[in-house]
């Protein structure tokens, strides 16, 4: 029996890099976290979705404390602000935008003022002078007591109104009111009635740690200098400094303003750590489609209610780009965009000892390629997730367990299961049926009658080789073991005579497609050309067709199943996701066999598209849905008018492959092959058969145990009175329990494995 | 490294190695695992040193300690 190496060791330092610049540009194409197009027009950076979002809800409370965060004074912003973030919104493309600031203003008018005033803030040490007024040092003022620094402000107004009504007079009286209660709760101390001179200022700002003025003072006081406008900042004077271009920019180069007072303060250079500021560029991809509220909630009066202003904030469509995790149950199941998961699978590969937390996310990708489809920018997660795989076997890291079984098939396919024989009559032919090992596995009455078939209506002989195309080991990384089997098969190829390739399944046809100088071509394609045979049939209900993950980006081979469908007078129902966009059924990517859970969610991804029954082109496809219930057949069990029937436990999968193999070669190339059989009896309980299947254990498991005990008498009688063995089976332990019937035979109750070596230890 | 109690089965003489007709002992045993080994106590066979591993330590703690040493 084959078998294959475990991994030695976990305290193995190897490490084989991929390259960092393309995992970050392959990144890069996720715009999952892009902000949506007004927050990245707004140079103050308002979480407008979250915003609008508490609004539309009616917490007002919370609206307004995201609100504040960018704005001190919210209601001089929302009443002065330009609003390019409504200029951005996507819906003007479809009628009206959200109003933004209306809703803003509603907010600030009708929102409840968060509690937490500055005077019980602890204050730091650093102290700031402020001198003059206006828009800029009204906003200014409240940045640095928001930031706890200690603030004098310098002005000549008398008073604190008249200080707060310096370029304020589009606030009505209500605002003005609460703006100046606001204003009063903050902690910052005031001298007016100040002759803004030189000197007072020169004199004034000696005591205090960082020194800023209006922008009126400083073109009034020092005309020469200069300011440098990303940092609002004179070099020369060491003075923090701004403009009041309006509303918005005074209130953005305020928070600029107050990030370099911050920075000074602690002596650090005003240019390090900014950030990104101002204005994005986002490339958010946004889904219009559902976008249903397109019309902009009338005002009844001067400004929004509470309820007109919650109306208008729930038109917003939340701009997000969710496409790749709408569609496949993956990402879902992960609930992480690919940019993120991305990145953490490659640091997962970077990790020389210590725990890879995600293995398992790496290998429950079923490597189908529908989010490189369904993504507006084609990101490729089962590139990420192969490669990922790759260089963990490259460097030993890569767990044997997830794997095995299926890589184990793949060596049972080709080699006692496997089969490479010319048609009879020929030494070489100009074509070989290369089925695949799930449509031996699960429909071998169907391989056996389209082979007959393709042996009659073809001229030039038509090869037969049954066997695994690879897809098993490059899907599990092993790119080494890969490499052998493509080898192996390019060898058999040739003994026929390098003949055209008919494959059975679209996964093969892709696999087979990386040898080169192979001749490939579906079977689907020969059968429209040759017609197709008698005793076809359609299915008598509409159907679901579900495309292969295999045929993604293969118009060709999706258009000709539809054509023998049709001809086979089978009437198909749409469905959503179908052609290039199909999800995968959960077999793909040997997901299956990583993680049944994930597996088990993209099967009912698929089967949630439609009540109808389902037609596909790929054995396992038509496996899986069969299991979970559904009506499911292949597109040659329709041709051929056969019926594959109840989908077969793991055993009778390999016992089909061998009985196919069998069967043929007696009938059409008159050998007689070897068959194992067993001298004894052997029978299962039906809990045993469900346990075997669940747990991957197969009859060959439960023979090699029942053959040990016959042979060296190793067993142990448990309190229920029946008997276990155990036998060491390659990297496992099979643990059978079972009785010995009176008439000679055997009956398994139960069976069990583990990959752990037991041994009896001395002392 | 210190014997792992949770692995204790304790036979009472309920269980009986077939080929030697004797019950099985508590007795020490080793897992070994891509080159780790815990020490622990399992039914053995006093004669032939047949160590049992019942179904529920196998597919429980066994499994997830497998697991945990497969992502190392």
């Amino acid at each position: 029996m084959a078998q294959i190496q475990e991994r030695g060791s976990t305290h193995v330092y190897k490490v084989r890099k991929i390259s960092k610049e393309e995992m970050e540009q392959m990144v890069a194409r996720c715009v999952y976290e892009h902000p949506p197009f007004c927050s990245a027009a707004c140079p103050l950076k308002l979480d407008v979705r979250a915003f609008l979002d508490a609004a539309a809800a009616g917490n007002f409370k919370k609206a307004l404390q995201l609100y504040e965060k960018i704005a001190p004074f919210p209601l001089v912003l929302a009443m002065g602000c330009e609003a390019p973030c409504e200029k951005a919104c996507r819906l003007n493309e479809l009628g009206d935008g959200v109003a933004i600031r209306a809703v803003e203003e509603a907010v600030s008018r009708f929102g409840q003022i968060s509690k937490l005033g500055g005077v019980f803030r602890t204050k730091k040490r650093k102290t700031v002078a402020l001198f003059g007024s206006g828009l800029f040092a009204l906003f200014l003022a409240g940045e640095i007591e928001k930031k706890a620094y200690p603030l004098t402000v310098f002005c000549a107004e008398p008073d604190l109104e008249s200080f707060l009504h310096s370029e304020t007079g589009f606030l009505d009286e209500a605002a003005f009111t609460a703006e100046l209660k606001r204003l009063k709760g903050k902690d910052i101390q005031f001298e007016f009635g100040c002759a803004l001179t030189k000197d007072f200022l020169e004199e004034k700002r000696a005591a205090f740690d960082v020194a800023c003025c209006s922008a009126e003072v400083f073109a009034r006081l020092y005309p020469e200098a200069v300011c440098d406008p990303a940092l609002m900042f004179c070099e020369s004077l060491k003075l923090v400094t701004g403009t009041s271009a309006g509303v918005l920019d005074a209130s953005f180069g305020a928070k600029k303003a107050a990030l370099t007072v911050d920075r000074l303060a602690q002596n650090l250079d005003p240019n390090n750590m900014r950030g990104n500021e101002g204005a994005v560029e986002s490339r958010l991809y946004t889904d219009l489609s559902e976008a249903t509220k397109l019309t902009r909630v009338p005002m009844e009066g001067a400004g929004y209610t509470e309820a007109e202003a919650a109306a208008e904030a729930g038109r917003c469509i939340r701009c997000h780009c969710e496409e790749c995790l709408k569609s496949c149950a993956y990402l879902k199941h992960y609930k992480k965009h690919p940019g993120l998961l991305s990145k953490e699978i490659y640091n997962n590969t970077q990790i020389i000892m210590g725990d890879h937390p995600l293995n398992k996310p790496m290998n429950s990708c079923s490597l189908c390629g529908q989010c490189t489809v369904v993504c507006p920018n084609g990101f490729d997660m089962a590139r990420v997730c192969h490669e990922a795989r790759q260089n963990m076997v490259s460097t030993d890291k890569m767990p044997l367990a997830p794997h095995e079984f299926a890589l184990l098939d793949m060596l049972f396919s080709n080699n006692e299961a496997f089969l490479s024989r010319p048609q009879p009559g020929f030494e070489t032919c100009k074509y070989v049926f290369f089925p695949g090992c799930q449509a031996t596995a699960i429909a071998p009455e169907t391989v056996k009658a389209a082979y007959l078939d393709l042996c009659t209506r073809l001229e030039g002989g038509v090869a037969l080789m049954l066997g695994c195309c690879g897809a098993i080991c490059d899907w599990a990384g092993r790119y080494e073991m890969q490499e052998q089997t493509n080898e192996f098969l390019d060898r058999e190829l040739a003994k026929l005579g390098d003949p055209i390739v008919i494959a059975g399944c679209p996964s093969c046809k892709k696999e087979l497609a990386g040898h080169e100088g192979l001749k490939l071509v579906g079977i689907w394609d020969l059968l429209l050309e040759l017609g197709l045979p008698e005793g076809g049939h359609g299915l008598e209900r509409p159907a679901a067709m579900h495309d292969s993950c295999g045929a993604r980006g293969d118009a060709e081979t999706q258009k000709a199943i539809r054509e023998i469908a049709k001809r086979l007078g089978c009437e198909l129902t749409d469905t959503p996701y179908s052609g290039d966009r199909s999800p995968c059924c959960g077999y793909g990517g040997l997901a299956a066999y990583a993680n049944r859970e994930v597996a088990a969610e993209m099967t009912e991804k698929c089967l949630e598209r439609s009540d109808a029954p389902y037609i596909s082109y790929c054995m396992a496809c038509r496996d899986r849905f069969a299991r979970q219930g559904r009506e499911s057949r292949h597109i040659l069990e329709l041709v051929y008018g056969t019926d594959a029937g109840d989908p077969p436990d793991i055993s009778e999968k390999r016992y089909n492959r061998l009985s196919l193999k069998n069967e043929l070669l007696r009938e059409l190339w008159l050998e007689e092959p070897r068959e194992m059989k067993l001298d004894y009896e052997l029978r299962y309980t039906d809990e045993a058969r469900r346990m075997m299947d669940e747990r991957m254990i197969l009859t060959d498991d439960v023979i090699a145990v029942l053959d040990g005990v016959r042979a060296d008498g190793e067993c142990i009688q448990d309190e229920d009175g029946l008997l276990v063995a155990r036998r060491r089976v390659g990297n496992a332990t099979f643990w059978v329990k079972f009785s010995r019937e009176g008439d000679g035979s055997y009956l398994v109750h139960r069976a069990w494995s583990h990959r752990m070596k037991v041994v009896k230890r001395e002392g | 490294m210190a014997e792992k109690n949770y692995y204790t089965i304790d036979p009472q003489g309920k269980l009986q190695c077939m080929k030697c007709g004797v019950p099985l002992v508590k007795g020490k045993a080793k897992f070994m695992y891509l080159d780790n080994g815990f020490p622990v106590e399992l039914p053995v066979c006093p004669v032939c040193g047949f160590v049992y591993v019942p179904e529920a330590l196998a597919l429980g703690k066994v499994a997830s300690v497998e697991r945990a040493l497969e992502d190392k």
